[in-house]
């Protein structure tokens, strides 16, 4: 039963805000994709104490999805190599458009909205020649398909909007084909970059990872609002040979690896499954594999660790409180030495947590 | 010590078809007094002696307690980030003989201060060092007798603290869900840890202790079997498959039968090998026995997934399992 105040509150919001606004939605802070025990897919937005805000079904199961900086909309984006998005209304917990990947593409899983929210942008693989390509979708056309550009690499994952307006995307650098699954095709001639473009998919800046770093796949970036990145990546050659997972990008100087402990290193089982900001100077990186996060501070260069089953879903809400998910339905916030559970669900939320504005 | 911990947990029942007190009382805690009787052995021996074949008895010894119960890797062992410490293995980089050779290029007298030991790499410290100094020709005789003693001595400080530090932890583990326990907010996570540790086990087991030197066919890889200087690597899997299966019954109260066979066919392929370090993995018809041992140890996971995992609800990680 809402108590009387927030009752009011909730009036006066109607009354006084825009009625599309994120701040009529019963206050989500976030969104993730998740599946039900019944095995049905869905997207749900997470309130501040960690409960459902709302669910809305998906057909098939979902990765990551953009918020729309202003309205209470979201794009839901298919897990690779899916080929379907949805347009949720939040307000009504509804999906009201369904986009389809054009002939020839497929999505990769994550998308972002401009910054004045006119244009989505989504990573692709147009398969036949393995080209990343990144989708530009019209808004106000009723998302339609304005064209597409180069991802400035092959097997673009994360695409982010950076401070300034530009976008940054992970290009992974591994290859696959619908036909053969979710199998890596090019592991031989594999090599990952952190392309920077305008968007219109001028290219600003790219960075290789070293050769050294060559079987590594960034793939999952996130920025501060300096506008530094910090990247997470996927090690695909022997696990042992521990090679640094976590680093930063800052315009200037290349991709620098963070230095982390053998021990630290090693429980992230050669495999960061998202990576979000916190506060001016520091990142969280989940691992799932390793069932741990680690908070790296930019300024004393001292990495944390936090444990949790299966952890994956990260991100900083826009009241700057950064939050977990994992596969086993629990919700976490942060603590100085440890997680607290916050909420738990009969449902496995899936790889990534999206902070509304 | 481990009478305090065994009166802990006489009044906590645990509900279903896992048995947490047992596995406290009758395989971790048992398993770390044995290893820490066994390195302040080792560590007394190297004291006296300096001579490698006076030393490896009570080496094998206290290795093989340590391989007896290094599946619990969740714990004081995980809290205190000393899995590594203990045992650097795999080390594709051989960051073992390249931290061995350090020290000993410059005689670093840190092998003679026991109390600051613990801060050299991770690869120096643990049994695999061990093995080396022990089995490989050293440069300096009387600094690596030194640095077998630090060592030695390491390993017992280290296994001391892990025990003591155990009966808190298993406090937390059978109080789970209670206020103020942050560890454990149900039984189920128990359940996990331990399933986890059983099932990763029976993975590195798998994947790396026989799959590591067995490569691929074309491309054997004899030399990257576990502490094969020592010709410890059959041994090792024999102890693994001893205790994981100490684990499972120990843990388990449900039907087993699959597993019991499973765990049965393996042990028995396992001794039929007369080939302690695995050097035959290059040899084609030695290699199908190894091969053969290999797929009973998957059969091992399946009947254990089956048998142990589906009852009590645990599913492989949803996130783990994505790779995107």
């Amino acid at each position: 039963m809402p108590k009387r105040r927030d009752v009011l509150a909730g009036l006066a919001a109607t009354a006084f805000l825009p009625s599309k606004g994120w701040a009529s939605v019963g206050k989500p802070v976030a969104i993730s994709a998740a599946k039900r025990s019944d095995g049905q897919h869905i997207l749900v937005g997470l309130s501040a104490r960690g409960s459902l805000v709302f669910q809305v079904p998906l057909p098939d199961r979902g990765h990551a999805a953009a918020a729309h900086p202003s309205d209470a909309e979201v794009v839901a984006i298919s897990r690779r190599p899916g080929t379907f998005a949805l347009v949720i209304n939040c307000l009504e917990g509804k999906a009201k458009q369904r986009l389809d990947a054009p002939k020839g593409h497929h999505f990769y899983g994550h998308a972002t909205f401009s910054r004045d929210g006119r244009y989505l942008f989504t990573t692709e693989n147009l398969y036949e020649t393995g080209e990343g390509r990144i989708g530009v979708w019209e808004r106000q056309q009723g998302f339609s398909r304005v064209g597409d550009f180069s991802s400035g690499g092959i097997g673009p994952h994360e695409i982010i909007l950076l401070p300034n307006g530009d976008l940054a995307v992970a290009n992974g650098g591994i290859r696959t084909h619908p036909n053969s699954g979710r199998d890596k095709l090019n592991l031989l001639s594999m090599r990952s970059n952190l392309s920077i473009m305008s968007i219109s998919g001028t290219l600003k800046d790219q960075t290789e990872l070293p050769p050294s770093m060559r079987l590594n796949s960034l793939r999952h970036i996130a920025a501060l609002p300096d506008g530094t990145i910090g990247f997470g990546c996927q090690w695909q050659g022997d696990v042992f040979e521990t090679p640094a997972l976590f680093g930063t990008y800052s315009g200037k100087g290349g991709l620098h690896f963070e230095d982390v402990d053998e021990t630290q290193l090693r429980s992230l089982k050669g495999y960061i499954g998202s990576v979000a900001a916190v506060g001016a100077d520091a990142f969280v990186a989940t691992s799932p594999r390793g069932h741990a996060a680690l908070l790296f501070g930019l300024k004393d260069h001292a990495a944390q660790n936090y444990r949790a089953h299966d952890v994956c879903g990260v991100t900083t809400s826009a009241q700057g409180v950064t939050l977990l998910t994992n596969g086993l339905g629990q919700v976490f916030s942060t603590n100085t030495r440890a997680l607290s559970q916050l909420a738990a669900h009969n449902l496995a939320f899936d790889n990534h947590l999206i902070a509304v504005p | 010590m481990l009478k305090r911990f065994v009166v802990l947990l006489t009044c906590v029942a645990t509900p279903g078809l896992a048995d947490i007190d047992d596995v406290l009382t009758d395989h971790i805690a048992p398993g770390y007094s044995t290893l820490v009787e066994a390195t302040a052995h080792l560590s007394n021996v190297a004291e006296e002696t300096c001579a490698p074949e006076a030393i490896t008895p009570a080496f094998h010894t206290a290795y093989d307690a340590w391989i007896r119960i290094s599946h619990i890797q969740f714990g004081p062992l995980e809290d205190q980030g000393l899995a590594l410490a203990m045992s650097f293995w795999p080390d594709p980089k051989d960051s073992t003989g390249k931290a061995i050779a350090r020290l000993t290029r410059f005689a670093d007298p840190i092998v003679n201060a026991p109390d600051q030991f613990g801060e050299v790499s991770a690869a120096a410290q643990g049994f695999t060092a061990l093995e080396r100094l022990l089995y490989d020709p050293q440069p300096d005789a009387e600094y690596a007798c030194k640095f077998v003693r630090a060592v030695a001595e390491g390993l017992s400080r280290k296994a001391m603290a892990l025990e003591s530090a155990w009966p808190a932890f298993a406090d937390r583990m059978t109080t789970a869900g209670a206020s103020g326990n942050a560890r454990f907010q149900s039984d189920e996570e128990v359940n996990r840890a331990l399933y986890t540790a059983l099932s990763t086990g029976l993975e590195f087991l798998h994947d790396q202790r026989l799959g590591r030197p067995l490569g691929s066919f074309e491309r054997p890889r004899p030399r990257r079997a576990e502490a094969r200087r020592s010709e410890r690597s059959l041994r090792h899997i024999v102890l693994t498959l001893n205790a994981l299966e100490d684990l499972t019954t120990t843990f388990f109260d449900g039907d087993l039968s699959e597993t019991k066979a499973a765990f049965a066919a393996a042990k028995e392929r396992a001794a039929s090998l007369d080939d302690p370090a695995l050097a035959g993995v290059a040899n084609p018809v030695e290699r199908i026995r190894v091969e053969a041992l290999q797929r009973t140890v998957n059969d091992i996971r399946n009947a254990v997934n089956e048998e142990i995992g589906k009852p009590l609800g645990i599913t492989a990680g949803f996130n783990s399992l994505d790779g995107d």
